[in-house]
C-alpha cells in the first residue's frame, strides 16, 4: 500500500516536471470523454423530445384506424377503402369498454377555406366533445362546440393557430365566418398552438367541425377512418387495446377465417418505433465515442513510449539507487493511469459544461446522464492502465547501466 | 572479512551473433575501509567490472561475494535491495533527477527502501551541510553547477550509510578545482571508515587511494596491494 502511495507521488512529480507533455497525452481522452458526455446528453435529449411529442398527441393514446394499415415508404398508410368503422363503433367502445375514458371518431380533408379575399389550403377534420381531451387540445380563447351543436350538426368551427394566421392573418377570427365547400362556418373557438407531430405535421392547421355536419355537410357518408381512444392509464392501454379489437371484430361481424379491417396503433407502439430509431442513434454514439477514446488511448501510448525512451537516463538513476523492475512499471502506470483520469476528468468538466452551456444559450435539449459519467471515468482508468501497461514493461526492461550511459 | 570478493569472474555481451568477453577470470579481494582505483584505458572493461561490483549487471559467470553474500545469482528484487542498502553510487555524469530538488534528490534511494527510517529530511540535511551543500538545498539539479551537482550526488550515494562507494570518473566533468574538492571528500570518507572503488584513467586521481588496481583487455594486469605484498615476500 505504501510502495502504491510513493509511486504515485514519483508519478506526480515526474508528470508535474513535464506540464505540457502531459497535458498533450491528455487531450485525447479529454476530447474524447467530453464528447462522449456531450453526444449521449443530445441522445437523451431528442429521446425525451420525442417521447414529448408523443405524449403531446394525446396522454394513453390509442388510434383506430379503418382498413389494414401498412408500412409504405417509411410511413404507416392505409390500404384500401373500408368503410365498416363507424360513429357508433366509437360510442359502443365508450360504453361497453371500463378502461376507455373516451372516443373520438374523426374525419379529416384537405380543402380550401376562405374568409373574405383569404384563401388557404387547410386540413378540415370532424370529430366529437370528447377529442381535445383526448388529443391535447385546449382552447386559446372562445368555447368549443356543444353537444347541441353535434347533434343539430351546426355549422360551427373551432380553428388551429397555423389556419388562424393564414387566413385571418392579424384579425381576431373569432365570431366571424368563413366559407368551406360554399358553405358558411361560424368560428366559435380558436385551439392553443401544439406543433408538429411525430410524423412532422403541423397539427395547428387544422378546422375543427362537429363530426355530424362533416359526414352530412361535407362528405355525405356514414363510415369514419379513425376513431381516437383515451384510455384511463397507461397499464391500461395493453388491455383496453386487447378489447376494442374484440369488440370492433364483434360489431363488425368479423368470422375467425378473415383478418381485422382495422388497425390499432396504441402509444407504446408509437413510442416503441421511435425509441428503435433513438437506440440506433445511441448505438452510432457509442461507436464513435469508442473510436474517440481508442484515438486518445494511442495518445497515451505515443506519449508514454516517448517519455521511456526521453527518461531512459531516470529510470537508470532510479535503478541505481535500488528501484526494482516492479517499482518502475509501478512508476510508469500510475502516470497513465494519472494522465488517463486527468483527461477524463478534464473531459467529463467540458462535456458538462458544453452541455449546460448548449442548454443554457442554444437552445437545445440536453439531458445530462449520470451514467455515461461514471462509466466515462471507470474507461478513463482502464485506457490509463491498457495503454501504460506497455511502455510500462518496456521501462523496467531496460538494462541499469546502458539506461546510465544514454545521453 | 572481504567485504568484496570476486573469483573468476567473467562477462559476456552478446552482439548479434558476436559475443565479446569484456572481463576474462576477474579475481578480486577488497577489504572493509580500503580505498582502491581500478584503472585502464577505455574499453578495458572498467566500467563492466563496476556495474556486477555495483550489482547493476550479473556476471555470466564466477562467483561475486559482497559482504559475506552471494549475489552473482539474486533475482531482480533482491539485486535491487542490495543495491538500496549497500552501495552507493557517484558517476562522472552526476545522474541527477532533473527538475527535483537537491534535497529530493538526496532522500531518492529512501523512496526504494523497504522501511524508510524516520528523520529522512534531517539526515538528507545534515549529509548536504557535510559536503557544503547547505546553502542550496532548495535548487534543482538544473540549477547546479557541475561541482555542485557532484557534491549533492555524493550526499545521495551516502543517504542509507552504504558499506561500499562505488564512483565512476568522479572527476570526469569537472574542473580541478572542483576535481579537487571531490576527491577531499573521499579521502575523509575513508578515514571515516567508508569503503570506497574509484574508476578513473586519471593517475593524479587513482593516486589518491591506498591502492591501484590496473585492468587491461578485460584483466587485471597489475595490484598495487599484491605488489606490495609480493615484494614484502622478496625482502
Amino acid at each position: 500500500m505504501m510502495k502504491i502511495f510513493s509511486s504515485f507521488g514519483i508519478a506526480v512529480k515526474a508528470l508535474l516536471s513535464h506540464k505540457t507533455r502531459t497535458f498533450l497525452a491528455s487531450l485525447g481522452v479529454l476530447i474524447g470523454i467530453g464528447s462522449v458526455i456531450v453526444m449521449t446528453a443530445i441522445g437523451k435529449g431528442s429521446q425525451k423530445e420525442v417521447m414529448d411529442i408523443i405524449a403531446g398527441m394525446g396522454e394513453n393514446l390509442i388510434t383506430i384506424n379503418a382498413g389494414e394499415m401498412k408500412r409504405r415508404g417509411g410511413h404507416l398508410r392505409l390500404t384500401g377503402n373500408v368503410t365498416t368503422l363507424t360513429v357508433r363503433d366509437a360510442n359502443r367502445i365508450v360504453e361497453e369498454i371500463s378502461e376507455v375514458e373516451g372516443a373520438a371518431p374523426f374525419e379529416e380533408k384537405s380543402m380550401i377555406a376562405k374568409f373574405s379575399n383569404n384563401s388557404a389550403e387547410t386540413r378540415i377534420a370532424g370529430s366529437t366533445l370528447d377529442f381535445p381531451m383526448i388529443r391535447g387540445y385546449s382552447l386559446q380563447s372562445g368555447e368549443y362546440f356543444s353537444e347541441r351543436d353535434s347533434k343539430m350538426a351546426n355549422r360551427v368551427a373551432v380553428i388551429g393557430a397555423t389556419t388562424v394566421k393564414n387566413i385571418f392573418g392579424e384579425e381576431d377570427p373569432l365570431g366571424q365566418v368563413i366559407k368551406i365547400h360554399f358553405m358558411p362556418f361560424k368560428i366559435i373557438g380558436v385551439f392553443e398552438p401544439k406543433g408538429l407531430d411525430t410524423n412532422g405535421m403541423d397539427q395547428d392547421d387544422v378546422v375543427l367541425i362537429p363530426i355530424s355536419t362533416y359526414m352530412r355537410r361535407i362528405v355525405n357518408q356514414t363510415y369514419v377512418t379513425r376513431i381516437f381512444v383515451r384510455v384511463s392509464s397507461r397499464e391500461n392501454i395493453v388491455k383496453a387495446t386487447g378489447k376494442i379489437q374484440e369488440l370492433l371484430r364483434e360489431s363488425h361481424r368479423l368470422t375467425d377465417d378473415r383478418n381485422d379491417d382495422f388497425t390499432l396503433i396504441s402509444q407504446l407502439d408509437i413510442e416503441e418505433l421511435k425509441l428503435e430509431t433513438t437506440e440506433i442513434f445511441t448505438k452510432l454514439i457509442v461507436g464513435v465515442a469508442a473510436i474517440s477514446l481508442l484515438v486518445g488511448g494511442i495518445g497515451i501510448l505515443a506519449v508514454m513510449l516517448i517519455s521511456v525512451k526521453e527518461r531512459t537516463c531516470e529510470i537508470g538513476i532510479r535503478r541505481s539507487v535500488g528501484a526494482t523492475r516492479r517499482d518502475i512499471i509501478r512508476q510508469f502506470l500510475c502516470e497513465s493511469l494519472i494522465i488517463g483520469f486527468l483527461g477524463g476528468g478534464l473531459g467529463i468538466v467540458l462535456g458538462i459544461g458544453l452541455t449546460l452551456g448548449l442548454t443554457r444559450w442554444g437552445h437545445w435539449t440536453l439531458i445530462l446522464d449520470t451514467n455515461s459519467i461514471w462509466t466515462a471515468s471507470w474507461v478513463c482508468a482502464g485506457i490509463g492502465v491498457l495503454f501504460g501497461v506497455f511502455p510500462a514493461i518496456k521501462a523496467s526492461k531496460l538494462d541499469p547501466m546502458e539506461a546510465l550511459t544514454v545521453e | 572479512m572481504a567485504l568484496i570478493e570476486m573469483n573468476s569472474i567473467c562477462k559476456n555481451y552478446k552482439n548479434i551473433g558476436f559475443e565479446t568477453r569484456v572481463l576474462k577470470n576477474v579475481r578480486l579481494h577488497i577489504e572493509e575501509g580500503d580505498y582502491v582505483s581500478i584503472m585502464g584505458p577505455s574499453g578495458a572493461g572498467k566500467s563492466t567490472l563496476m556495474a556486477i561490483m555495483g550489482c547493476l549487471s550479473q556476471p555470466t559467470s564466477g562467483e561475486y561475494i559482497l559482504d559475506g553474500q552471494e549475489v552473482g545469482k539474486l533475482n531482480d528484487r533482491k539485486l535491487s535491495r542490495v543495491r538500496n542498502e549497500k552501495i552507493g553510487f557517484v558517476f562522472q555524469a552526476f545522474h541527477l533527477l532533473p527538475g527535483v530538488t537537491a534535497l529530493e534528490n538526496v532522500t531518492l534511494p529512501l523512496i526504494y527502501a523497504r522501511q524508510s527510517p524516520r528523520g529522512i529530511k534531517e539526515k538528507a540535511r545534515a549529509l548536504l551541510t557535510k559536503v557544503g551543500m547547505e546553502h542550496r538545498l532548495h535548487h534543482t539539479a538544473g540549477q547546479l553547477s557541475g561541482g555542485e551537482q557532484q557534491r549533492v550526488t555524493i550526499a545521495r550515494s551516502l543517504i542509507n550509510s552504504p558499506r561500499l562507494i562505488l564512483a565512476d570518473e568522479p572527476t570526469g566533468n569537472l574542473d580541478s578545482k572542483n576535481g579537487r574538492e571531490t576527491m577531499q571528500t573521499f579521502d575523509n570518507l575513508v578515514k571515516e571508515g567508508t569503503t570506497i572503488v574509484l574508476i578513473t584513467h586519471a593517475l593524479e586521481v587513482a593516486q589518491h587511494a591506498r591502492r591501484i588496481i590496473s585492468i587491461h583487455d578485460g584483466q587485471i594486469v597489475s595490484d598495487s596491494d599484491r605488489e606490495e605484498k609480493t615484494e614484502a615476500r622478496v625482502l
